[in-house]
């Protein structure tokens, strides 16, 4: 019996305008906008691609242990196409420095500051709009309707149960929508599938069709917060207008109120406070290294402290040649300094990640805020699963931080803590000794020669990919919120219905 | 008999559902908006009377030191908190609001201050952004059947078998109608204003109020629109429902997909100007002074602390280092325009959309939004020029000093090439944003309320039309 009445209601929505409409619409603008979003999309891949050959690059041309300083880039996630979520307003790269940890940068290279004057725009905007709408829509007047209309007391006095009528015109309407649904996926995976670009991974597949399975969740639920309207009000105009007001509460008020009211009761400090403290801990580096300085070495034993740098790799300099003395002031010192510096990288750390607590909590806030909305589940489960996120991004930070403490631990024991010589220096001791003797005659030789790069063939590599499970184990708190709109109100529209009044 | 259509709409409006829904939700917004206001304004204005009080003092101190020292005094000019971001915030939070600049040359706008970064983009509840979203969707709420319903109920054609001409009719109904959507929307914005006039942070001036007259009249004008639209739509179908879908389609293209689409045009239309890029121009442009210092004259490139060292030459080193400032000045504002023509292109072309011109005349009349940030940039730029004359005029009247008013602070302080002598802190410039009045920016938005008035008498003669051809039997 459920199986009859879906399959009638299934082929009066397919009659009707709204889904002619909604239908039409989503695949227009999936269409229109995908290929732009893909285009967007290479524009950074090249950007990506050019930032990392170049970082390559200087990496070949490193010649001290003391240069390495690459750094490294976020890839642009391709499923940003079909949901954008924070990819672009968060920092992409991370550079890593023995004297500090790398940190969250609020702005991405090359950021327009004043784009920020445009809200963002991806597939998931237009699926979860147009789709919710068409859903609110095909449900108001499936039980009002056929109340006005008079065919619902006519089905009931056959021997049909209450529960049948009302599951199938559930399964009648999912069915329904189900069909823009995979229209808007199928053209935006062709348009994805046909631009010139990196290949679909089977992980991406999953990912795409684990999106595709929160969007059917996602608007069944909708589907049935339309029914239990349709089974409150008696007339569909009624259960229209709730269902819209509803609808514009969930898409428009609650995700820029919630945002706001997050920042209300939990304000954040200004920045300036942080970077206050920050510049008095980098104001004490110095002295605290004279002072460490002085207590290791005798610094008055060293009269001679002449040398000729040049340009090296990442924009920094080294020693191309020097005196006795500096070649072996430096080897005493080096040990002392640079673990000073690893150390107030750690303290400098410590303050900015109080920060940045402060601002992932509001955050936090916020999303624990909109969730009263589906649409924001639906959402915030589409960019976990894109990997465009708050915690894809704050596993790059991290990975960025487990990184540099790799290639620290790489400098120190290639050069025994820093005291052998290639930290800071081509020269050897017996280089010094020629230097000392000629240096006219050493430095005029050496602009004809070239140092040899370092091998660096054992260098750690940053590898940045995000796990799969992992996503999926973030975005299920949201995709159960999201079934459990759907049981909360479908039971409500049972209730409703039971004991409703069917003429 | 036009009144009468008139009253009867009104009547039938204000005891529908939809009506005391919109009021109440729309109510509910307003005086959101007003206590969200309030607050922000309240620790806003805090903030930027600290930072501004530091920031002066500092340069007191300063100039009670030496004019030099007040001259390379790096100021923090702060963008002050607005009165009528009420009415249209413009997403000033997430726009540059931190300018620094001394007498020779200014950074590119910052954003500092309490925004998170995390966060994803959202607006303000301001006026703006209820009236365009929220209150142009009850416009098409009130109208979808305004002819299609009375059509299926069989009125229109009891209505049009009297001696009626149409188009009283459709005047008739069209009057009705705004003056149910003024209901809400005088109701909310005197909710607004009477919790911030009750707030003891905030005082309207005559000025202010004359503003927001003018917004809300541009808010009726927009509305007005949408009343249109809704209007010609019903009476092209013969069904409410399909109006009803049809009017929901234009709406989420209108106000939702086409002012979100903007950053996408932007950035399609034009490659953002990096910081790499703004960086090599900066080198390439020093290193092509440098590489030709002596074109400035002998000895350009020495600089040694002791002024009579014969290798120094003070005039030369001076011109060096103004081209050299005013090559990189050059370059950052440049580089700023570009920022804000790559925004400004994005934004013109999300003005197919009613929403984003409201947004900008808004804007425009209440001075605020991204042309304010703009504005800022330009004056900032002009103080520091007037900074740097003041500094000249003032160096004159020291007969020790070199007479050299140039950006390099090492020989202002070892050459004495600007005067060390301080100076009456009083008579030094001080930066100042002066609100425009509301003639000056009502020619600003002249164009936008020219096209808000183009689009209303568009989709009035297209309502006309359809009404005039309608079937209502």
């Amino acid at each position: 019996m459920i199986r009859k009445i879906a399959k009638k209601e299934f082929l009066l929505n397919l009659m009707t305008f709204k889904f002619a409409m909604g239908t039409i619409l989503c695949m227009v603008l999936m269409a229109v906008f995908v290929p732009i979003l893909a285009k967007d999309y290479q524009q950074r891949l090249k950007i990506y691609n050019d930032n990392v050959a170049r970082n390559e690059a200087e990496l070949r041309k490193v010649k001290v242990y003391k240069n390495i300083t690459p750094t490294i880039y976020r890839p642009p996630a391709l499923l940003s196409v079909f949901s954008a979520g924070l990819e672009k307003q968060l920092g992409d790269s991370a550079r890593i420095e023995l004297g500090s940890i790398p940190e969250v940068d609020a702005a991405p290279t090359g950021d327009n500051l004043y784009l920020s004057i445009f809200t963002v725009l991806d597939a998931s905007l237009i699926l979860k709009i147009v789709l919710s709408l068409l859903a609110i829509l095909i449900a108001y007047d499936s039980i009002s309707g056929e109340k006005e209309r008079g065919t619902l007391r006519l089905i009931l006095a056959n021997r049909t149960a209450r529960h049948q009528v009302l599951l199938g015109k559930l399964l009648a309407g999912v069915v329904t929508l189900i069909v823009p649904t995979t229209i808007a996926f199928v053209v935006g995976i062709l348009v994805v599938e046909l631009s010139p670009m990196a290949d679909l991974t089977w992980s991406g597949w999953t990912r795409i069709g684990l999106m595709y399975l929160a969007s059917l969740i996602f608007i069944s639920a909708m589907y049935n917060i339309g029914l239990l309207f349709s089974c409150l009000a008696n007339r569909p105009a009624i259960s229209l207008i709730l269902g819209l007001f509803f609808w514009v509460v969930c898409v428009v008020v609650i995700p820029n109120a919630s945002v706001y009211t997050a920042t209300r009761i939990r304000p954040l400090e200004p920045k300036a406070k942080t970077d206050g403290q920050v510049a008095l801990l980098r104001s004490e580096i110095n002295p605290e290294t004279r002072r460490q300085i002085r207590q290791t070495v005798d610094i008055q034993s060293y009269q001679n402290m002449s040398e000729s740098d040049v340009p090296g790799a990442f924009g920094h300099w080294y020693v191309r040649g020097c005196s006795k003395d500096f070649f072996e002031c430096y080897q005493k010192t080096n040990p002392v300094t640079e673990p000073l510096r690893i150390k107030y990288a750690d303290k400098i750390w410590e303050v900015e990640s109080g920060y940045l607590k402060s601002v992932l909590k509001q955050r936090q806030l916020a999303d624990n805020l909109s969730r009263i909305s589906p649409i924001f589940s639906y959402e915030n489960a589409t960019s976990i699963l894109a990997g465009t996120d708050l915690a894809s991004f704050q596993y790059f930070v991290n990975r960025a931080k487990a990184y540099r403490n790799q290639i620290v631990e790489y400098i120190r024991s290639k050069t025994n803590n820093f005291s052998s010589p290639s930290y800071f220096t081509t020269c050897s001791i017996e280089d010094v000794l020629e230097y000392e003797k000629d240096w006219g005659a050493k430095r005029r030789r050496d602009e004809k020669t070239f140092d040899p790069p370092l091998n660096l063939e054992d260098l750690p590599l940053c590898i940045y990919r995000l796990d799969l499970t992992e996503s999926v184990r973030k975005a299920i708190p949201d995709l159960a919120l999201l079934i459990f709109a759907n049981v909360l109100f479908f039971s409500l529209s049972f209730v409703t219905f039971m004991k409703g009044d069917v003429r | 008999m036009t009144r009468r259509v008139m009253f009867k709409e009104i009547l039938e409006n204000l005891l529908s559902l939809r009506f005391v829904l919109s009021l109440v939700l729309v109510i509910c917004l307003f005086a959101a908006s007003g206590f969200v206001f309030v607050g922000k304004f309240a620790e806003q204005s805090a903030d930027y009377w600290a930072e501004t009080n530091r920031n002066l003092s500092s340069l007191r101190e300063e100039c009670s030191n030496a004019l030099y020292r007040a001259a390379f005094y790096r100021q923090t000019i702060w963008r002050e908190p607005k009165l009528l971001s009420l009415c249209a915030e413009g997403f000033e939070k997430s726009l540059p609001n931190c300018f620094r600049s001394d007498a020779f040359a200014s950074d590119l706008p910052q954003v500092k201050g309490r925004g998170n970064f995390a966060l994803p983009h959202f607006s303000d509840i301001d006026w703006v952004f209820i009236i365009s979203t929220v209150l142009s969707f009850v416009a098409l709420v009130l109208t979808y059947d305004s002819m299609s319903g009375e059509k299926e109920a069989g009125t229109l054609r009891l209505m049009l078998a009297n001696t009626i001409p149409r188009y009283k009719v459709l005047l008739g109904k069209y009057f009705g109608s705004m003056f149910t959507l003024a209901i809400p929307l005088i109701a909310g914005l005197l909710v607004s204003l009477i919790i911030v006039i009750s707030s003891k942070h905030v005082a309207i001036d005559a000025a202010a109020w004359l503003k927001i007259f003018a917004v809300t009249i541009l808010s009726l004008l927009y509305l007005s629109i949408f009343v249109f639209l809704g209007m010609f739509v019903s009476s092209r179908s013969a069904h409410s429902s399909n109006c009803m879908v049809l009017l929901l389609v234009v709406w989420v293209v209108l106000v939702i997909l086409l002012p979100g689409g903007g950053r996408i045009f932007a950035e399609i239309s034009s490659q953002s100007p990096t910081q790499v890029e703004l960086e090599r121009r900066l080198d390439e442009v020093g290193k092509e002074i440098w590489d030709n210092s002596e074109k400035f004259g002998k000895n350009a490139g020495n600089m040694s602390s002791d002024p009579n060292d014969p290798d120094n030459n003070p005039p030369a080193r001076a011109r060096l280092k103004t081209a050299l400032t005013n090559a990189t000045n050059q370059v950052r504002d440049d580089h700023h325009s570009r920022l804000l023509a790559q925004a400004l292109t994005g934004r013109n072309l999300t003005c197919i959309s009613p929403v984003a011109i409201y947004a900008r005349a808004s804007e425009a009349v209440a001075g605020t939004g991204i042309n304010r940030c703009a504005d800022i940039y330009r004056k900032v730029r002009e103080y520091q020029a007037a900074l740097k004359e003041y500094v000249r005029s003032k160096d004159l009247e020291d007969p020790a000093s070199l007479h050299l008013v140039n950006p390099e602070l090492s020989t202002a302080r070892s050459w004495r090439a600007i005067s060390h002598n301080p100076v009456d802190f009083d008579t030094v410039p001080k930066f100042q944003e002066r609100d425009l009045a509301l003639g000056q920016s009502l020619k600003l938005a002249i164009w936008d309320i020219g096209l808000l008035l183009l689009f209303n008498l568009v989709f009035f003669a297209a309502a006309f039309v359809s009404f005039l051809r309608y079937d209502v039997r």
